[in-house]
């Protein structure tokens, strides 16, 4: 009988490493991008090997508790919503990944004018998800809760938004001096950066809709 | 022959292991929490045991109404039960077991002359009306119970569905023993009075011939659970699904206390000790209490659109199947009696020197009747025995398989 088992044990802890390691990748991203913009190439390059490190823990854990809750029958009510959210985060700590790699592969020119533009912008977007892991973990212990943590993650996904808005702004009418090329590109990381935030809305919005389930 | 006679009675009991058995485990097995072959040979086992070790209580009852005195009689009244069942399920009106025995009962009395007890025949309808509201009753406390236990402790959702569904075995096994003890009776309670077997001694206990005769309405009813029931407990599994975890958890354990308390002459007593009136031994429609308790959580959690359509079906059918079962087992019987002259019963005042064939029948083959029992239980023993082994290794087979995939998987990522 499954409470006779350790089954429930492991997956429980299977799924705070989960978040565990979604957590602490937001912090080695946000560490990344400061030392890229401080041109510290070699602690940028250690960054980018942990959360490549955290994003492969990750995936093998992602598709252990998808295999666990399929072949213990856990959660069958609400397997399939669990396994999304699961994915939706995992999206998050790939989206991490792919950005630090694209800025690796194309060591994008940042004027040290918008160093603070894009230090603000990229600790917004990551608090948007740092608010999510707390939310997500309260789903299973406190899901009345939810909703209410998710506030954050909504705030600070639009003060992600208008930084953004702004830097692109600053970029495209203030900054004669770069040419169209230059410009195309530091939109293009703005983009990716903003993009962690857009995710983690994504999944607060799926977040939220499962814990007024779980609740009523 | 003298198992001939009890083939209706065997195919109610097959019926009855088919659906109202497929209540108990319905919602697990339909949400996947438990597998159909745990949940069946669980619900098999404890309906059995239920009904062997508690099953009397209802049947005496059942008995006072009307103590069917001729094998003849028992065995066209359990007939014509199955037939009600069969016909108003066929049309899909509401029916349950028990209300169609009772009106055989009622019947059969008619038809003999035999006089029916209206104490008990109002005992009886009184616990009809009682199982769903207690059942409703039973589940809003539960439910209750079980959100405080459930926010209070804040207890990881994981953990809380492994324990719901070790509860949802646990309440399963408990629902399908107080089942057994509960609805037996509907199944071989009119054949208690009119057979008289010898003591079947297995060893370690000694069954008597109610007992003898409420193990094979049990095996009957198992065979109804193990082949016919998954797809009813699919059906019913999809419509309780609409409910959460806890309230399908709740509603079965509502259900079995309910059945549980209706058929336990133990609590029954104990009652009376504390000077209260003591619980009758009815057997009482399982898909009825069931709706009560659903409509309980309904209630509690504020539905104002209670469907007074099902209300009005169980309503309907606290009248329709006694009266269309007992019009039916009055015209049955003329006809067994008439056609095939066929000892139907008498009634209780007329002699008891009367000879029939039947009752010579019984003399003949009450022996035989135990003993192919006792090579029943035999067979059914070893028969069981090979089956657990063989699932055991089966299972074995299937966690290594998986294993071995996951480990070549992991070796080609890497």
């Amino acid at each position: 009988m499954p409470v006779f088992t350790r089954t429930t044990k492991n997956l429980i802890l299977k799924i705070d490493e989960f978040f565990d390691d979604i957590d602490l990748g937001l912090l080695v991203f946000k560490e990344g991008i400061k030392s890229y913009l401080d041109k510290d190439m070699e602690a940028f390059r250690r960054h980018l090997q942990k959360v490549d490190q955290l994003e492969n823990n990750a995936d093998r854990l992602q598709r252990e508790i998808e295999n666990e809750m399929i072949m213990h029958s856990i959660l069958p009510q609400h397997r399939s919503e669990v396994s999304t959210l699961i994915d939706e985060l995992d999206e998050i700590i790939d989206a991490l990944k792919s950005s630090l790699n694209e800025i690796n592969i194309e060591m994008p020119d940042i004027p040290s004018s918008l160093n603070k533009n894009f230090i603000s912008i990229t600790e917004t977007s990551v608090n948007a998800a740092e608010e999510l892991i707390p939310a997500a973990r309260l789903y299973f212990k406190a899901p009345y809760t939810v909703r209410e943590r998710l506030l954050k993650v909504y705030y600070f996904e639009s003060e992600t938004d208008k930084l953004a808005f702004s830097a692109k702004r600053i970029i495209f009418q203030e900054m004669n001096e770069l040419d169209l090329a230059h410009k195309a590109h530091l939109r293009y990381i703005i983009h990716h950066i903003e993009n962690i935030s857009d995710l983690a809305q994504k999944a607060a919005d799926l977040l939220s809709g499962m814990a007024i389930k779980i609740v009523m | 022959m003298i198992l001939f006679f009890l083939t209706s009675g065997l195919f109610l009991g097959w019926s009855l292991g088919a659906n109202d058995a497929s209540h108990i485990f319905g919602s697990a097995v339909g949400s996947k929490m438990v597998s159909f072959r745990k949940a069946a040979i669980i619900a098999s086992v404890f309906f059995i045991l239920g009904a062997v070790i508690q099953g009397s209580g209802t049947s005496h009852t059942l008995d006072k109404l009307g103590s069917v005195n001729a094998i003849g009689g028992s065995f066209t009244l359990a007939f014509a039960a199955a037939i009600t069942i069969y016909m108003m399920t066929k049309f899909a009106l509401p029916i349950s077991t028990t209300q169609a025995i009772v009106g055989a009962i009622i019947g059969w009395n008619f038809f003999t002359g035999n006089h029916t007890d209206s104490k008990t025949l109002e005992r009886i309808v009184s616990a009809w009306i009682a199982g769903p509201v207690i059942g409703a009753a039973f589940a809003i406390l539960l439910y209750i119970t079980v959100k405080k236990f459930k926010r209070s402790t804040k207890i990881h959702l994981i953990r809380f569905e492994s324990y719901i569904k070790t509860g949802l075995i646990l309440v399963g096994a408990f629902g399908a023993y107080s089942l057994g003890a509960n609805n037996i009776a509907n199944v071989m309670g009119v054949f208690v009075p009119a057979f008289h077997l010898n003591d079947l001694n297995l060893w370690i206990i000694t069954l008597n011939s109610s007992q003898q005769l409420f193990l094979l309405g049990g095996l009957a009813c198992a065979t109804g659970i193990l082949t016919y029931s998954y797809k009813v407990m699919n059906t019913i599994g999809n419509n309780i699904l609409e409910l959460s975890s806890e309230a399908a958890l709740v509603v079965v354990l509502a259900q079995a206390l309910v059945l549980f308390i209706f058929s336990s002459t133990g609590l029954s007593n104990l009652f009376v000790k504390a000077g209260l009136p003591p619980i009758p031994m009815v057997p009482v429609s399982s898909s009825q209490v069931i709706v009560g308790c659903i409509l309980g959580i309904g209630l509690y959690k504020g539905a104002r659109n209670i469907n007074f359509k099902v209300l009005g079906e169980i309503g309907l059918a606290w009248i329709i199947s006694p009266v269309a079962s007992g019009l039916l087992t009055f015209l049955l019987l003329f006809f067994m009696k008439n056609v095939f002259g066929l000892n139907v019963g008498r009634a209780a005042n007329e002699s008891a020197a009367v000879t029939d064939q039947t009752s010579s029948l019984t003399a003949i083959g009450q022996a035989d009747a135990s003993n192919i029992i006792k090579y029943l239980l035999f067979g059914l023993f070893i028969f069981g025995t090979i089956g657990i082994i063989f699932y055991i290794l089966l299972e074995n087979k299937k966690k290594r398989e998986m294993q071995r995939s996951e480990e070549k998987f992991w070796k080609n990522m890497k």
